[in-house]
């Protein structure tokens, strides 16, 4: 690759293969990015958030960076991507997002603010003449042996000085979040000792209504009198409005023929 | 195997100057024993220790940077200037940050300290109240302030951008960590939090990206390779521009200049007091420092480009925050204004590029190393006496209660009087000279309207300064207002330097201004 190479010249260097690759993944990591800004559940814009590292990803690797694209799924979409899985799993996302403003006209404001500055940098940088170093330079003594050169000579200081932010990361989610004991442990006979006193329903709680049609958690059991139980269900659930309804899932016929049924049993 | 043996003959072994290196190295090596001393000391001598170790540390790494006065180089393959600008402000920030450190760990005022027992518990829930009843204090705060100083101590004195965006989020990691950590008030300082935390990445996305420009423009990111394609004028000019600027708006954040400022008074507002006080000078002395290296190092050749733009930004800062500190009722909003002001009268000075003073000594840097000197002890004192003026819910904020306090505790008036007219610019306190100094930079740069919208402003700024003097001495005290508490030891040592400083530089400001001069040439 010549050392001064445009944009476009490099264009037409591309290889058929990476031409496809970048077609065909380009566009899916651009709307994976969209749909991640447009969808309303916290779960579905991770996973299209993956979608798009991955993306990226592959993109990385057809231009000869290897280790980047390693790098981007083993540790942005396998670790990172997967930890913010874990955490909208774990806390559950119990409420939705307010679309107050709480400024008058600060959405327009931060739309005609943002296309500005995208067309800006379009505009701006769409035109640039790149001269570059050429990968063939760069990755001489190979990609990773390259970068291994750089990370652990001339950047070194860079390198050991992320420590500290990883120890600030560390100290900093325990401070947040860690609780040290400061009261007995509370043990397994406390707690239903504490039940009993407490004049609570003592049992366990009823587990999630099973028909022969449906059987999941988000559906309630149903009582002798054919009423939803709605301890049945998680509360999370509930409070994410996750719930189907007796009505719309089991159908009336289903609780019908149950009745009729027990009609005969008593008889 | 065989590649294996012949890539580790060609690996060329890094070198690492300690000697150069050693300020940064020591306060990271204490705050690295001090996470350690948390994990093994018993709890009730955590706090002594830990407060010891860092002052301790703190005085070592002072020490060092002034045995290192002279001796300029680039250390660690490039990646560190050891030189007058990064030695001064090195030397300044270490020396505000023990007064910082000291008002952190004031523990009589409010009994427990001013962070939460536990940043876990949920604000007001019964178990953050057994805490309070147990005086649980959190002492992870102490390697959390020294990870944030080395992080600023390494901030002006990077000499490539990777060095230095990684040096940006070292010191505002524990920052936002910090501000969400205040006693009372908890959720207002989570917002803060929070708020720091996210417009920070923002802005660092910024900074990134302007480094990633500059990048493809200069083929590398050592300030002075960036500085020999600007001179060269090889590359595209486009990406040098948008690079630049982009570089500049997430610096321009760390600030607090205008366009980018509005998260400082929410965060100043919520975060601990002690820690206002510690971020609102040490942070700012970093940002400008490293600020000033890209401006003058990098981009140098550019100056023509960038000055125009730091003029507007300059009196822009400049008039949001006078203008709009006078209509704040919160004694922090105002002084987080101020800041905001303060940051615009800072800026004047960088514009005088082509100032030169008698020894040769360029009056833009060092007019501005003196003023971030003056104006960082006066906050960290300023900061200290509010956290004084409480009532039963914790800190009297409010400027209605600050009226008649003169009443009640004529010296705590009288200090806090001298430090706003400090931040006025009257003389003989430190912020006239200050302000003094980077006017004259700037009118020697030739930067003359500025200087005289410059002067209005600090007017301007001064009508609010003197609305709060007015009112604690010539109001008279509500009758069931504030309380003025007397602090230990820890709180009057560190408004007793503020105080002391703002005097001295006031008075004899000559060997700092000297010693400023000396260390205005940056190693290329």
């Amino acid at each position: 690759m010549s050392s001064t190479a445009t944009v476009l010249a490099a264009a037409t260097d591309t290889g058929t293969g990476e031409a496809v690759t970048f077609w065909v993944l380009g566009p899916l990591a651009v709307l994976a990015a969209l749909g991640m800004l447009a969808s309303k559940k916290a779960v579905h814009s991770a996973l299209l958030l993956a979608l798009t590292m991955l993306s990226l990803a592959v993109l990385y690797l057809a231009q000869d960076a290897p280790f980047l694209g390693v790098v981007q799924v083993v540790v942005y979409t396998g670790a990172v991507m997967m930890l913010f899985l874990f955490v909208l799993m774990l806390v559950g996302v119990d409420s939705a997002d307010s679309l107050v403003e709480t400024l008058r006209g600060q959405r327009v404001a931060a739309v005609l603010g943002a296309v500005g500055f995208g067309a800006l940098l379009v505009f701006a940088l769409g035109d640039a003449v790149v001269t570059n170093e050429g990968l063939d330079q760069a990755n001489s003594e190979g990609n990773v042996e390259g970068l291994a050169n750089l990370i652990f000579a001339r950047y070194v200081f860079a390198f050991e000085v992320t420590s500290a932010l990883l120890i600030t990361a560390a100290i900093g989610a325990m401070v947040l979040a860690h609780r040290e004991r400061h009261l007995p442990k509370i043990t397994q006979r406390d707690l239903s000792v504490q039940r009993f006193r407490g004049g609570q329903y003592p049992a366990p709680l009823p587990s999630p209504g099973v028909y022969a049609r449906h059987n999941a958690v988000d559906t309630p059991a149903l009582l002798p009198d054919g009423t939803p139980a709605d301890a049945s269900v998680s509360r999370v659930l509930a409070a994410r409005g996750d719930v189907r309804s007796i009505p719309e899932q089991a159908s009336t016929t289903a609780i019908e023929r149950a009745a009729p049924r027990r009609e005969d049993d008593g008889s | 195997m065989n590649t294996g043996l012949t890539l580790a003959a060609e690996f060329e072994t890094p070198s690492v100057e300690y000697r150069l290196l050693a300020p940064m190295l020591i306060v990271f090596g204490v705050a690295v024993a001090g996470v350690l001393l948390e994990a093994f000391m018993p709890r009730p001598f955590r706090h002594e220790t830990q407060l010891g170790l860092a002052v301790a540390g703190l005085l070592a790494a002072f020490a060092s940077v002034v045995m290192l006065a002279g001796d300029y180089s680039v250390a660690a393959s490039g990646s560190v200037a050891v030189d007058g600008p990064a030695l001064f402000l090195q030397g300044a920030i270490l020396l505000m940050a023990i007064p910082g450190v000291l008002a952190t760990a004031e523990r009589k005022v409010d009994v427990g300290g001013v962070f939460a027992p536990a940043g876990s518990s949920t604000p007001g829930s019964p178990a953050e109240r057994l805490l309070v009843a147990e005086k649980i204090t959190q002492t992870e705060v102490f390697p959390l302030l020294m990870f944030a100083i080395g992080g600023m101590l390494l901030f002006p004195a990077s000499n490539d951008l990777l060095t230095m965006f990684v040096a940006l989020e070292v010191l505002s990691l524990p920052l936002y960590l910090l501000c969400g950590l205040a006693r009372r008030r908890r959720l207002l300082s989570q917002e803060a939090s929070l708020k720091y935390f996210l417009l920070g990445a923002y802005s660092s996305a910024f900074f990134l990206y302007g480094v990633a420009l500059l990048y493809g423009y200069a083929g590398t990111v050592r300030l002075s390779g960036i500085a020999e394609a600007v001179s060269s004028e090889a590359g595209n000019e486009t990406l040098l521009l948008t690079g630049t600027a982009l570089l500049t708006v997430g610096l321009l954040f760390k600030v607090g200049a205008a366009p980018f400022h509005s998260w400082t008074p929410d965060v100043y507002q919520g975060a601990p007091t002690p820690i206002t006080g510690f971020m609102a000078a040490c942070t700012k002395v970093a940002a400008f420092g490293a600020l000033l290296r890209v401006l003058y190092v990098g981009v140098g050749g550019l100056a023509w480009e960038w000055e125009p733009v730091i003029w507007g930004i300059a009196i822009l800062t400049m008039g949001v925050g006078s203008v709009l500190a006078l209509t704040q009722t919160d004694i922090k909003r105002m002084l987080a204004y101020s800041s905001i002001a303060h940051a615009g009268f800072i800026l004047t000075g960088l514009v005088g590029t082509d100032a030169v003073g008698a020894d040769g000594e360029l009056l833009g840097v060092s007019s501005v190393l003196f003023y971030l000197v003056t104006y960082g002890f006066s906050t960290i004192g300023a900061f200290a006496v509010v956290t004084l003026v409480r009532d039963a819910a914790g800190e009297a904020t409010h400027l209605s209660q600050w009226a008649g306090l003169a009443r009640r505790s004529p010296v705590i008036a009288v200090v806090f009087t001298f430090f706003l007219a400090a931040f006025a610019g009257i003389p003989l306190t430190s912020g006239f000279t200050a302000k003094f100094a980077v006017f004259s930079a700037a009118w020697a740069g030739d930067a003359r309207v500025l200087v005289i919208i410059g002067v209005i402003m600090s007017a301007v700024a001064a009508f609010f300064y003197f609305r709060v003097i007015v009112l604690m001495f010539f109001s008279a005290p509500a009758p069931d207002g504030p309380s003025v508490v007397v602090p230990s030891p820890l709180t009057t040592v560190a408004i007793a330097i503020g105080a002391a400083v703002t005097l001295l530089l006031g008075v004899f400001p000559t060997y700092v201004l000297e010693l400023a001069g000396l260390a205005s040439q940056f190693v290329r």
